[in-house]
């Protein structure tokens, strides 16, 4: 994956490399997976509950305010914690295991013809703004979190398949596969605990950064009114209730925001701290 | 570096390029006319995948049959799927992509008025961050010491992960409302006074753009910088300046440009939402709107323009790419 960029600063001294990513990442993370579960577990209040005057602003009783209903901001932004980050993490499972599924079978087609014509649609999937056809085929689908992980399913496989046909490729040719294929281990072996670890070794780094991706997608469609749908608490339905709001209650659109990017920003830490630390050791 | 790793088709390096250099740009552009064919097909297919009936969907279930079968027969649902592709596939050709059912107008005339503002913002947007990005990157690679490469990485690493419409709102709210320094709303349709309209909105995709281009570009230039013929300009004492510009950045560029036309389909993503919030009459808008109205053939061009425009500025980004550096592959 490196003809774009190679790294400088693998070598010596570079055991180190990429763990101040990691650990930051991952307790950012930690924090926020945890403040998920707490948060609503302890609050007075419900996520769609009317507790207080609409429009109130961030206090004691009410740390993020309260929004153009009375509900607790607070409360809503933490109960939408697994909501964004569970629907995320489908919407890349499933792309990922069905895109290394398609990509190691293709690596096995020997037919120029079939090969020409199943990458030529990998890359015409693949060339569509993700966005764009997500857009599109919520017309077809109707909104809701449900439809955007069909959606992903459907489209976001293309660039799992072509990550996974290059790596397959590359590993069936290397030796420890020779040297398995000789010590008379059986094919299905070979497959399982030799072939597919070391592909998807490569797919699921890729999952990690597209998981970013993936949640700004679920957050913008839901922003735009095309995800998940008023009174659901989740983040980029949050964003949009409080836009029209944004002069004078800020905190209806600020934290759901700010939330958003806690767990970009966590994810991006640890995607790099690990990208980097596999370079260093390699 | 975590950018390539948001690139996973251009990252991988192709097969050495071989053949004479027409040979590799007829595989190449045939490989763009195969790919733009299935953007086609996927256009098509994207409102018949539906598990249900598009035209029920859109009217309701109570509607009049009489309803049902006029609608139908207007987006020529009633025929088999052959006779619809070939039907489509013509009419392309000619240049017609249907008319709108919401209103009646061609869709070649709605996507024609909404194109330009799209275009001035991703153009916008592309200038200011090379703008931006090459003396950052520039500077960052001949910067010495491991705290200057952090603090970038860091930096970088924290705003790829901030989504373009929350920073349009902070945006809004900062530049717009308090500092009243950007319109909050509007557009006017002709140049130069449509900039007053499109810099706060380029300047937000550009948050995004600047922390990847710029990565690349770093890596590119650190690698630049490791070859040979760069340590023979500094043995024969060329000037700071043009040593870094002229010998160090053109051969850098290369991978850059295969990025940025590579990351032209995610902008018009963003744009699709950053047009929206501005309330900008451009071609995402169109789409966002038509989706809801669940007007297909509208939908359908959109999706169409935008897959066959991608495609034309990735096989654009790749020819320049081959001319800057002539090592990178075509295919």
């Amino acid at each position: 994956m490196t003809a774009v960029v190679r790294d400088e600063g693998a070598g010596v001294g570079a055991t180190r490399e990429g763990l101040v990513g990691i650990w930051v990442g991952c307790l950012m993370l930690a924090a926020m997976l945890l403040a998920g579960v707490l948060v609503p577990w302890f609050s007075a209040y419900h996520p769609n509950e009317l507790v207080a005057r609409p429009f109130g602003a961030p206090s004691a009783a009410h740390p993020f305010g309260t929004d153009q209903l009375g509900r607790d901001v607070f409360t809503r932004v933490f109960a939408a914690v697994y909501r964004d980050l569970g629907v995320a993490f489908a919407g890349v499972t499933l792309p990922l295991v069905i895109g290394t599924m398609v990509g190691v079978a293709l690596a096995t087609v020997r037919n120029r013809a079939v090969l020409a014509v199943a990458n030529s649609l990998i890359e015409a999937i693949n060339a569509m703004p993700l966005l764009v056809i997500a857009i599109a085929l919520i017309s077809v689908f109707g909104p809701g979190l449900t439809s955007i992980v069909i959606i992903l399913a459907m489209t976001n496989w293309a660039r799992y398949a072509r990550i996974a046909q290059t790596r397959a490729k590359i590993v069936a040719q290397l030796g420890y596969i020779e040297a398995a294929r000789l010590q008379g281990y059986p094919r299905h072996r070979i497959f399982l605990r030799h072939f597919l670890p070391n592909i998807s070794a490569e797919t699921v780094a890729y999952a990690l950064s597209d998981v970013i991706l993936v949640i700004m997608l679920i957050s913008g469609l839901s922003f735009l009114g095309l995800g998940a749908t008023p009174p659901t608490a989740e983040w980029g339905v949050m964003m949009s209730e409080g836009r029209p709001f944004v002069q004078n209650a800020w905190w209806m659109t600020i934290f759901p925001g700010l939330a958003l990017c806690w767990a970009g920003i966590s994810l991006s830490f640890l995607a790099e701290g690990l990208h980097r630390r596999e370079q260093a050791v390699a | 570096m975590a950018s390539n790793v948001f690139l996973p088709d251009k990252a991988e390096s192709g097969t050495p390029p071989g053949g004479s250099l027409a040979s590799r740009l007829g595989v190449r552009v045939a490989r763009a006319v195969g790919v733009s064919f299935w953007v086609m097909v996927i256009a098509f297919g994207l409102i018949r995948l539906a598990p249900g009936d598009p035209v029920i969907a859109r009217l309701g279930a109570e509607a009049e049959p009489a309803a049902i079968e006029r609608l139908r027969r207007e987006l020529r649902l009633d025929v088999d799927v052959f006779t619809q592709f070939y039907e489509y596939f013509t009419s392309l050709l000619r240049g017609d992509l249907g008319r709108s059912i919401e209103n009646g107008r061609l869709v070649t005339e709605i996507i024609m008025t909404s194109l330009p503002a799209t275009l001035w913002i991703i153009a916008a947007t592309i200038l200011l961050s090379l703008v931006v990005s090459v003396p950052l990157a520039l500077r960052m690679a001949v910067a010495r010491g491991a705290a200057t490469a952090y603090v970038f990485r860091a930096t970088t690493s924290v705003f790829l992960a901030v989504p373009t419409f929350f920073t349009a709102l902070i945006g809004l709210i900062v530049l717009g409302v308090h500092w009243r320094v950007a319109p909050v709303i509007g557009y006017v349709n002709d140049f130069p006074a449509n900039l007053a309209y499109v810099w706060l909105p380029a300047l937000v995709v550009s948050t995004q753009l600047v922390p990847i281009l710029s990565r690349v570009l770093y890596g590119s230039i650190k690698e630049t910088l490791a070859e040979e013929f760069v340590e023979t300009g500094v043995v024969r004492g060329i000037g700071r300046a043009r040593f870094q510009w002229v010998y160090v950045l053109r051969p850098s560029l290369a991978p850059s440009i295969v990025l940025l036309s590579y990351m032209v389909g995610v902008m018009i993503g963003s744009t699709v939402i950053i047009e929206t919030i501005f309330s900008l009459p451009g071609i995402g808008r169109a789409l966002v709107g038509a989706v809801i109205g669940r007007d297909y053939p509208v939908v359908q061009g959109c999706v169409l323009l935008f897959g066959l425009f991608v495609v034309a500025v990735n096989l654009l980004g790749d020819l320049i790419a081959n001319w800057l550096d002539p090592r990178v592959g075509l295919t």
